[in-house]
């Protein structure tokens, strides 16, 4: 290779633009950094973390709201359910997505199998006490009326345990929001991925507090909608 | 009567509930093996991603689909994702390939060296390597150019003159006969002091003296200072580490020369200072490596 | 079924993992001690702040707002971002560390402590204030141990927490297992699900223990709850 071939293959190296001083020196917060990357950084964390939380809660409900209504009906069936749910609780989150790793991948699915299982002791819980605190005088009054079981449980004990279950639905909601940060350490998605990225970058300021941020108005923002929601479907409590 | 509308109730939300995960796996897994999607899977650091997006841009400019996962993580997992089909294109460095996945039991001399063990052992496996990069993103014993006047230091070897020795290198560094031990013992450096590295950056530790010298690699946005300087590694304990795109043997039978062609012409443009000027840009200035990628490519006419 | 376990991920991870353990005490040992000398260190000093705190509050039953804004607002702190906000105030690593493990041990204890003494049944403390018992006598010897169950429910969930965020906190110069966890690159994924392993022993053992403790302490009393 002669050195007029060697020359040929030299790349152009074009200028990629400086970032800004407050960039390049790692100032305590540049807007500049947010505004320009609202678009391809923060937003789609922002809307990949929500994603990840509502199907987490979803899921976790339906199998908790499952479990909670076969504990009601079966006593018995309280202890196991209530200790898996504290064993799955009691791995630390960061273990118990390595720990799925082998199973499930590098996938979405690993990291909503953990959350899940995150929720489930709260909701559990949740909703079996507070379907439980129902006044013994009220089931028999319903029953005196000639209701079913089903149709006390339907029109008269669920209606009863919404607060506790609102009250748990709020706590796993807040919890999974706060978990799935998480998630960034398995899968390139959710708000924890800037954050991730921002330590191991020479620790840049303003990606880390403006996701943090962003994360911590987030999990507010739910527990606020979830309390109006509360008030909202038991309009006969006062506050 | 009741209890069983009950429990049948309860029965379809348990079916529902574990459902919904597995059609969400299901589908996420489902892959046609009739013409082969080009996946392009990178590891998760700024340089694996200026390289995936370098690659998958410049196919998508000659018209191929590309499919992109991006962050897989370490060299372990990008390998059983190769060999699982779940990628068929990935990115890697050549002595990685040879000692780590290779696992060949004499370490290469040359540079063509390792790139040919490690292109001999991906064949037994349905892979390939296209052809390599000329830049190399090897270890380094890297010190403040300062300090390299002040003893006459051009290679590693030279660093016999220096007293009270000590060198900043990632966990598992002092183990290795590819780093600290081949210090130690190739290089004759017997009282060199080991520092871990951890969160705070290499280049801080040379910096404020903490360290002779520090593990900067060889691509890293710190080099393209006159700062510091990266000494020769005259005996190679370092290895060689040019990057050669992995890809699966199927993806070159079903697209050909105009898939490899692509491919190699992105390579061949990829030297030391192309490098270290994409990672500076991406780390430091911080722009977003697809725009990185894609000013490069459009300034040497492949995209 | 089939379809969700991972084409590309084997069971031979786990045996691989157990022989990681196996052949590296030495590390997953020294691993383990910096993990729970931080921990420790951290679930200490919140127990300093919030028990006392909570204690007291509940007793003269008064901030009930205060415990439960507490509470609520502990739970909308994302550990990582905690961990992150810390690295960034100071990089004194066992410092900046321990102040966030802090800051996310102290609500639960805090919360339940409250709960756990204000919630007594009132009717007994009127009872023992008619027989002419001191606060600080009605506190020690009737609240208090009343209140054992749910403060020490608190305390496991503020440890077990600790001890989790613990793990995360190695990306930000916090050791412990953590360490092996995040460092995938150096010690294999064998490496990674191993120290996954200990750890997640390590937060049974402290769960059980406390759980012991319960046990012993509230034998002879009926709970309040």
């Amino acid at each position: 290779m002669n050195a007029f071939t060697l020359l040929a293959q030299q790349p152009v190296i074009p200028d990629f633009g400086q970032g800004s001083r407050c960039e390049t020196e790692n100032h305590a917060f540049c807007w500049g950094w947010v505004t320009n990357h609202w678009s391809d950084t923060l937003q789609p964390a922002l809307l990949q973390h929500i994603k990840l939380a509502v199907i987490a809660v979803a899921i976790g409900f339906v199998l908790s709201f499952a479990s909670a209504l076969i504990a009601y009906r079966y006593r018995r069936a309280d202890q196991p359910i209530g200790l898996l749910s504290d064993f799955l609780y009691t791995i630390p989150s960061l273990a118990l997505f390595q720990l799925l790793v082998p199973l499930t991948g590098l996938t979405v699915t690993t990291v909503e199998v953990a959350l899940v299982s995150y929720t489930l002791l709260i909701l559990y819980r949740n909703i079996l006490e507070g379907l439980r605190a129902v006044p013994e005088d009220v089931r028999e009054a319903a029953r005196g009326m000639g209701l079913s079981r089903l149709q006390t449980l339907v029109r008269v004990e669920l209606p009863l345990a919404v607060p506790s279950i609102m009250a748990g639905v709020r706590i796993a909601t807040v919890s999974t929001i706060s978990i799935a940060t998480i998630a960034a350490f398995v899968i390139p998605e959710g708000l924890g991925r800037p954050i991730y990225i921002g330590i191991t970058q020479d620790i840049f300021k303003t990606e880390i507090i403006a996701a943090g941020a962003l994360a911590i108005l987030l999990a507010l923002a739910a527990d606020g909608l979830l309390v109006l929601l509360g008030r909202a479907l038991t309009p006969w409590r006062n506050v | 009567m009741v209890r069983k509308h009950a429990r049948r109730a309860v029965k379809a939300a348990f079916a529902l509930a574990l459902a919904i995960p597995i059609v969400l796996g299901g589908t996420a897994n489902a892959q046609t093996t009739a013409t082969p999607t080009i996946t392009v899977g990178t590891k998760n650091f700024t340089e694996a991603f200026v390289l995936g997006e370098l690659y998958k841009q410049a196919l998508q400019a000659k018209g191929f689909k590309v499919a992109y996962k991006e962050n897989i993580g370490s060299s372990e997992l990008l390998d059983t994702a190769l060999t699982s089909g779940k990628v068929n294109f990935a990115p890697e460095y050549t002595g990685i390939l040879a000692l780590n996945i290779a696992k060949v039991k004499k370490a290469p001399k040359t540079a063509a060296a390792t790139y040919a063990a490690a292109k001999a052992f991906e064949e037994t496996r349905g892979l390939t390597l296209l052809k390599q990069t000329p830049f190399f993103d090897a270890d380094s014993f890297t010190v403040l150019t300062k300090t390299a006047k002040k003893y006459g230091l051009r290679k590693i070897s030279d660093l016999k003159k220096v007293p009270s020795l000590s060198y900043g290198g990632y966990p598992e560094c002092d183990k290795r006969i590819t780093c600290l031990l081949g210090l130690k013992q190739i290089y004759g450096l017997k009282n060199i002091k080991f520092v871990q590295l951890g969160t705070i950056p290499v280049t801080k530790l040379i910096d404020t003296g903490k360290v002779t010298g520090g593990d900067v690699f060889t691509t890293e946005p710190a080099l393209a200072s006159p700062k510091y300087t990266a000494l020769v590694d005259d005996k190679h304990i370092f290895g060689f580490q040019n990057v050669a795109p992995v890809v699966s043997k199927k993806l070159v039978a079903a697209y050909g020369a105009k898939f490899v062609n692509a491919v190699n012409a992105v390579s061949a443009k990829l030297t030391n200072p192309a490098m270290i000027a994409m990672n500076k840009a991406v780390a430091v200035d911080k722009k977003t490596p697809a725009s990185v990628a894609k000013a490069f490519l459009k300034a040497n006419g492949l995209a | 079924m089939i379809r969700v376990l991972a084409d590309t991920f084997s069971w031979g991870t786990f045996p691989d993992a157990i022989t990681f353990i196996v052949d590296h005490p030495g590390l997953l040992w020294h691993k383990s001690v910096q993990h729970m000398e931080l921990s420790g260190a951290a679930l200490g000093l919140a127990l300093l702040l919030a028990l006392p705190l909570g204690v007291v509050l509940g007793h003269v039953r008064r901030g009930s707002f205060v415990a439960i804004s507490v509470s609520n607002v502990g739970r909308a702190l994302p550990s990582l971002v905690l961990i992150a906000f810390a690295l960034l105030v100071s990089q004194h690593f066992f410092v900046n560390n321990m102040a966030a493990l802090i800051v996310l041990g102290v609500p639960p204890i805090l919360t339940n402590a409250y709960f756990g003494v204000e919630g007594v049944d009132r009717n007994i403390v009127e009872a023992a204030r008619g027989m002419g018992m001191s606060g600080r006598d009605i506190l020690l010897r009737i609240e208090l141990p009343l209140a054992l169950p749910l403060i020490i429910a608190g305390i496991r969930i503020a440890a077990v927490f600790i001890i989790a965020t613990a793990t995360i906190a190695a990306i930000a110069g916090g050791g412990g297992l953590g360490d092996i966890i995040v460092n995938q690159a150096t010690y294999g994924l064998s490496g990674v699900v191993g120290a996954s392993l200990v750890v997640s022993a390590l937060a049974f053992a402290v769960a059980l223990i406390l759980a012991l403790v319960r046990k012993l302490l509230t034998g002879p009393y009926v709970s309040a709850s």
